[in-house]
């Protein structure tokens, strides 16, 4: 067998690129749909050519249907796939995010030790809060001032979690100070304690102030949620 | 050996400019502050609306002449989406309400007695000017207090608000 001339060499090579350009250009030529045009050319002599395709109507002309205006407007096919699938992708970002923030969620506060405490005002007639102080084991773990309009919220029945945290099995003791203006607009501050002993699972417990009509009086009751 | 000192001195000088600037281009740091007026003022609230905290003392020399001059900002874009809010670094009650009440304030003045949110901002000297977009993100820090600077707040303030 003669060895190649080195001649040759750029030939097969050029031959070999050229080769690959049209293949690519077929691909390309496929995928747009000119491909599928061209081979049908011969046919598309015989038969008319399909009213997409046809030639603007010369003006003067009835304008077309409500049915073939719409499907004019309407997106092709594929921009419809292709809005579909972002929409597909959204999702699935959407869903990765909230799986996220439930995994951090659970690695930050684990629900063997997670312990979470909530406000709640009830009708809010003989106090207005100002602020809560919270202590877990005699440890300060939140000082929370409310604005005139969270104190609002809390009395249009809105519920604030104020403190979240992480605490070992065992007893435990919560003290929680409420201040603000008590009947007749008068400095109002009074403190509750709830000892309470943490198990294996999550700990919930509300605060609850509510008023004591029959006393004309602010209530504030602690509760344990199970 | 020139080098390393060179790089140290850089440093050096770079030191306070990062303490008093860090927070330029992040969120501002949340907070709520009971006001002289004993409401409670949370900034969160105020997204929306462009915002200046003046961190101020009674006993410094520069606020008591820069206070006037926000006074009369404050009144100027308030109705244009701009809030002002003095943050008083004294450590009682008392000196503050006095000096409102002398030199005739009427924006926002909170007291930060637990000093806080002076530590949260990194406020090292008085007075210390920070302004805040629509977005809740810092966008200027001023340290101290010259006569004239007043100019730069409004400049900035107007370029906040035409966002």
């Amino acid at each position: 067998m003669s060895k190649p001339s080195p001649t040759a060499r750029p030939c097969r090579s050029s031959l070999r690129r050229g080769l690959w350009t049209v293949s690519l250009l077929a691909a390309t030529l496929l995928a747009t749909g000119f491909a599928t045009a061209s081979e049908s050319g011969a046919t598309t002599a015989a038969v008319p050519p399909p009213a997409a395709s046809a030639a603007p109507a010369p003006p003067g002309d009835t304008p077309p249907p409500d049915a073939d205006a719409a499907a004019s407007q309407a997106p092709p096919e594929e921009f419809r796939s292709l809005d579909s699938d972002v929409q597909d992708l959204k999702k699935e970002v959407l869903d990765l995010n909230k799986d996220l923030f439930v995994l951090e969620e659970e690695l930050l506060f684990p629900a063997n030790t997670q312990v979470a405490v909530y406000v709640s005002l009830d009708v809010g007639t003989f106090f207005n809060v100002d602020s809560m102080t919270l202590k877990v084991d005699n440890k300060e773990v939140a000082n929370y001032l409310y604005t005139a309009r969270e104190a609002e919220a809390l009395i249009k029945g809105g519920v604030h979690r104020i403190f979240i945290g992480n605490l070992k099995v065992g007893k435990h003791e919560l003290v929680a100070f409420f201040s603000g203006k008590g009947p007749h607009e008068r400095d109002y501050k009074r403190g509750a304690t709830l000892n309470f002993e943490k198990g294996v699972g999550a700990k919930y417990v509300e605060l609850k102030i509510s008023d004591r009509v029959r006393k004309l009086q602010p209530e504030f009751i602690i509760k344990e949620w199970e | 050996m020139g080098l390393v000192c060179a790089l140290l001195a850089v440093l050096l000088a770079s030191l306070p400019v990062a303490a008093a600037t860090r927070l330029k281009g992040q969120t501002a740091p949340d907070f709520a502050l009971k006001s002289l007026g004993g409401e409670n003022i949370r900034l969160s609230e105020f997204r929306g609306q462009v915002v200046l905290i003046n961190f101020w003392a009674s006993w410094a020399g520069p606020s008591r002449m820069e206070m006037p001059r926000l006074e009369k900002i404050a009144a100027t874009y308030r109705s244009n989406g701009f809030v002002l809010i003095g943050v008083n670094m004294d450590d009682t009650e008392s000196s503050a309400s006095n000096f409102a009440q002398a030199y005739g304030i009427t924006y926002p003045l909170l007291l930060d007695l637990r000093k806080e949110v002076v530590r949260r901002y990194a406020v090292e000297t008085v007075p210390v000017t920070v302004l805040i977009d629509r977005s809740g993100i810092v966008r200027f820090v001023h340290k101290d207090y010259r006569v004239g600077a007043e100019q730069t707040y409004v400049a900035e303030i107007r370029t906040l608000l035409k966002e």
